[in-house]
C-alpha cells in the first residue's frame, strides 16, 4: 500500500511538472504586420515598439489564461509588408499558415483593403474558401474596410465623427470664420479619403462654404502653384489632408506666400513627431484630432513603455497598446488552449470573441465597437504649441 | 486686381517658380549625361547617390550645427564619395561588353542607397538648412522665391564651374577625349579607368549639390526624393541630348517650366502624363534631343 501511494505520488508529481511544462511550452503567438521599410518605416517601428511593450507589460503580470487555467506568455513576432498589397497578402497567406493565433496590422490602407478581401467574407461559410485568419488592424485608417471580411476588425480612430465635432466645435469657437480651403495629397489613399469624404463634407454639414482645393503629390516638392490657388481662395480655414512630408512643404511655402487664415486644421496622421521633427514653426497652431495624447497616466504608461523599446505612441501606434490588451481580455474570456492542434479552433474562438464585442478598454476611455468591426474612439484635439503636441479641447470633457 | 488679371498673371508665375525649380532638374541631368558622355553607360543609382550625399551632409548640420553653405558643400563631398562607391561596385568591374549588367546593377544600387537612408532615418522626414527660404523679392504682381533664386544662382555656378573643368583644364581634355575616342585616348595615355573614377566623383559632387538643393527647396528631406529625381534627370537627359551639358541644361529649365504650366492648366494628377508625352515626342520625332548628335563615339 505504502508502496501504491509513493508510485501514486510520484505520478502526481511527474503529472504536475508535466502540466507546468506544457504550460511553459505554450506562448500565444501574436503576429504583427506592417512597414518596416520604405517611407512609412517608422509606422512600423513604432507599432512593433508599442506591440513589444505591451507584450512585456502583460507577460510581467503572468500572461494569459488559457482553457486550462494555466497561465502562457505572449510572443510577438512583426513581419515587414512594405506597405506593399503583394507583399502584404504575402506575409498574411504565410502567417496563416503557421501557429499565430492572430495577425495585428497592416499600416496602409493600401494593403487592408486586398488583404481584407482575401480572408473569409462570412465567417464560417462553408462555400467562401478565403482565408480564416483573424487581422486586428491598428493603423490602415481609411474608412469602413472593416465590413469587408468578418474576419477583420480594426481598432482606428473614427475620422469621420472626429472632424464632424472638430467642426463644429470650431465654429463655435471661430464664428467669424464661413469658409474652407482644402489642401490634398492626391495619390494617397488615407488622405484622400479623408478630405474627399470627410472633411469637405463634414465642415460642408457645418456650414462652411468650402472654396475649393489645391492638390498635390506624396513626392512633389515644389508647392508654388498650389499655394497660389490656397491663397487666392481665401478661405477663413485651411484643411490639409496630408503626411508630414508634404504638410511640412506645404506650410513653408504658405509661410513664404504669407497666406493668411482664420484657422489651420490637419489629418489625423500628421499629430505626430515626423511634423514637429520637420516644421515645427511652421505648423505652430495647426490643430488636430486624435484618439492618442499622453493626458492619463495609464497613456503616459504606455507612451513610455513604447519609447523604451525605441517607439513612439502615436494615434496609429497606441492602437495597437489597445488591441494588445483587448485580445488578452478576448482570449481569456474564450478560452484558448494554444496547443499546435488548437491553432485554427483558436482563431475562431478569438474571432468570434471580437465581434461579440460591444465595449473596450482604451487609453482615453472607452471604445465603443460596431457590428462592423470598426471602433468608435474617444479622442481630442491637439494643436502644435511651441514645438509639441498640446491638447486644446477635449470633447468628452 | 481683377480675375482676369490673376488668370493672366499665375500661369506666368508658375512658369518662373518651375523654371527656377528646374535647374535642380538640370542639374542632375548634367549627372546622367556626362556619366553616359564618358561612359556610354547610365547609372541609374545617380540620384539616389545626390540624395544620400545630401543625407550625409545632415551629420554636419545635427551635429556640428554648421552654416547652409558649409552642408551644401559637405553633401556635394559625401556624394562624390558615394558616387565613386557606385563606379566600383556597378561599372569598375563589370565588362564594357554587358551594358545591361551595369545598368541593372545600378538599379540595385539606387534601391541599396534608399533603403540604407530608409534605415537610417526609420522614413522619418528631416529638416535640411536653407538659405534665403523666408525671402520673398517682390516684383509686383510678379515675386521671387529668395530661397529658388539661391539655387538657380549656386546651379549655374555649379555648371560654369563644370564647364571650365572641361573645357579649359587636362583633367577636362581627357574626360572629353575618354568620351570621344577611348581606344585613341588610351593611346595618348590617357588612363580610362582614372578618367571614368573622376568622372563618377566630380558627378556625383555635382549631384550632392543637386541633393542639397532639392532639400534646402522644401525645407526637408526625404528618402520619397529619390525615385522622381531619377525618372526626372533621365527626362532632362533624353530631352537635352544624350550626352550633351548644354542640352542637360536647357532641357532641365524646360522641363521645370513645362511641368508647373501642366500643373496649372490640367492640375497635378496629368501634370505627369503631360511631362512623359513631352519625352515621348522627343523620342519619336527628335530621338537626339535638343542637342545631342546620333553618334559620337568610334
Amino acid at each position: 500500500m505504502k508502496r501504491l501511494l509513493t508510485i501514486a505520488a510520484a505520478l502526481g508529481v511527474a503529472m504536475s511538472v508535466g502540466t507546468a511544462a506544457d504550460a511553459a511550452d505554450r506562448t500565444v503567438k501574436i503576429a504583427g504586420f506592417g512597414a518596416m521599410s520604405g517611407v512609412v518605416r517608422s509606422f512600423g517601428i513604432n507599432t512593433q515598439a508599442v506591440m513589444q511593450a505591451a507584450a512585456k507589460a502583460i507577460n510581467e503580470a503572468g500572461g494569459v489564461k488559457l482553457a486550462d487555467g494555466s497561465m502562457a506568455p505572449m510572443e510577438v513576432t512583426f513581419d515587414d509588408d512594405r506597405c506593399n498589397a503583394e507583399e502584404g497578402i504575402s506575409v498574411v497567406r504565410r502567417l496563416a499558415s503557421g501557429d499565430a493565433v492572430v495577425g495585428v496590422g497592416p499600416t496602409c490602407s493600401n494593403v487592408a483593403e486586398p488583404l481584407f478581401g482575401i480572408l473569409q467574407a462570412k465567417a464560417g461559410d462553408e462555400g467562401d474558401s478565403g482565408l480564416q485568419f483573424p487581422i486586428f488592424t491598428d493603423t490602415a485608417i481609411k474608412g469602413g474596410l472593416a465590413k469587408i471580411s468578418e474576419w477583420a476588425f480594426r481598432n482606428v480612430p473614427n475620422e469621420s465623427q472626429m472632424y464632424k465635432s472638430l467642426f463644429e466645435w470650431l465654429a463655435s469657437q471661430h464664428p467669424d470664420a464661413k469658409s474652407v480651403y482644402g489642401g490634398v495629397e492626391e495619390d494617397f489613399a488615407h488622405s484622400r479619403f479623408t478630405w474627399y469624404k470627410v472633411m469637405k463634407t463634414r465642415s460642408a454639414d457645418v456650414g462652411y462654404e468650402v472654396k475649393g482645393e489645391s492638390k498635390w503629390l506624396l513626392n512633389d516638392t515644389n508647392f508654388t502653384t498650389q499655394v497660389r490657388e490656397m491663397k487666392r481662395a481665401g478661405a477663413d480655414i485651411i484643411a490639409i489632408s496630408a503626411h508630414p512630408f508634404t504638410t511640412c512643404g506645404v506650410l513653408k511655402e504658405m509661410a513664404r506666400q504669407r497666406v493668411k487664415y482664420k484657422v489651420l486644421v490637419g489629418l489625423t496622421s500628421s499629430s505626430s513627431l515626423e511634423t514637429l521633427n520637420g516644421c515645427a514653426k511652421q505648423a505652430e497652431g495647426i490643430i488636430i484630432p486624435t484618439s492618442f495624447a499622453p493626458v492619463n497616466p495609464e497613456a503616459v504608461a504606455a507612451a513610455d513603455a513604447a519609447a523604451a523599446l525605441g517607439g513612439s505612441a502615436d494615434l496609429h501606434s497606441a492602437a495597437a497598446w489597445e488591441i494588445m490588451m483587448i485580445l488578452k481580455d478576448v482570449i481569456e474570456a474564450a478560452g484558448i488552449q494554444a496547443t499546435a492542434d488548437s491553432v485554427q479552433a483558436d482563431r475562431m474562438a478569438i474571432r468570434d470573441g471580437l465581434a461579440n464585442l460591444k465595449t473596450t478598454k482604451g487609453l482615453l476611455g472607452e471604445i465603443q465597437r460596431t457590428d462592423e468591426g470598426e471602433a468608435v474612439k474617444p479622442y481630442v484635439y491637439v494643436h502644435a504649441d511651441d514645438g509639441s503636441w498640446a491638447v486644446l479641447h477635449d470633447p468628452n470633457a | 486686381m481683377s480675375d482676369f488679371w490673376w488668370d493672366v498673371i499665375d500661369p506666368i508665375q508658375s512658369v518662373l517658380d518651375g523654371v527656377m525649380f528646374g535647374s535642380i532638374y538640370a542639374l542632375i541631368g548634367i549627372g546622367f549625361t556626362l556619366i553616359f558622355g564618358v561612359m556610354h553607360k547610365i547609372n541609374l543609382a545617380y540620384a539616389a547617390a545626390s540624395i544620400g550625399g545630401a543625407y550625409a551632409s545632415l551629420a554636419a548640420f545635427q551635429l556640428l550645427s554648421a552654416p547652409a553653405l558649409v552642408v551644401f558643400l559637405c553633401a556635394a563631398v559625401a556624394s562624390g564619395v558615394i558616387g565613386y562607391a557606385v563606379y566600383i561596385c556597378c561599372f569598375r568591374f563589370i565588362p564594357e561588353h554587358l551594358p545591361l549588367a551595369t545598368l541593372m546593377a545600378s538599379v540595385g544600387m539606387l534601391i541599396l542607397i534608399d533603403e540604407v537612408v530608409v534605415h537610417a532615418t526609420a522614413g522619418m522626414p528631416e529638416p535640411y538648412p536653407a538659405m534665403f527660404d523666408d525671402v520673398m523679392i517682390d516684383l509686383e504682381p510678379f515675386w521671387v522665391r529668395g530661397d529658388l533664386l539661391m539655387i538657380f544662382v549656386l546651379s549655374v555656378i555649379a555648371m560654369m564651374i563644370l564647364l571650365y573643368i572641361l573645357y579649359r583644364t587636362r583633367l577636362g581634355i581627357a574626360t572629353r577625349a575618354v568620351a570621344q575616342q577611348p581606344a585613341a585616348a588610351q593611346l595618348c595615355g590617357i588612363g580610362q579607368q582614372n578618367t571614368n573614377a573622376v568622372t563618377f566623383i566630380i558627378t556625383g559632387a555635382l549631384g550632392g549639390l543637386a541633393g542639397a538643393m532639392v532639400g534646402a527647396s522644401v525645407g526637408i528631406l526625404s528618402p520619397l526624393l529619390a525615385l522622381p529625381l531619377t525618372v526626372k534627370g533621365l527626362i532632362v537627359t533624353v530631352i537635352g541630348g544624350l550626352g550633351s551639358i548644354p542640352g542637360a541644361i536647357v532641357a532641365g529649365l524646360l522641363v521645370g517650366g513645362f511641368e508647373n504650366v501642366f500643373q496649372y492648366f490640367r492640375g497635378v494628377t496629368e501634370r505627369d502624363i503631360y511631362v512623359m508625352l513631352l519625352l515621348f515626342v522627343f523620342l519619336t520625332f527628335r530621338p537626339q534631343g535638343l542637342f545631342g548628335r546620333m553618334s559620337t563615339r568610334d
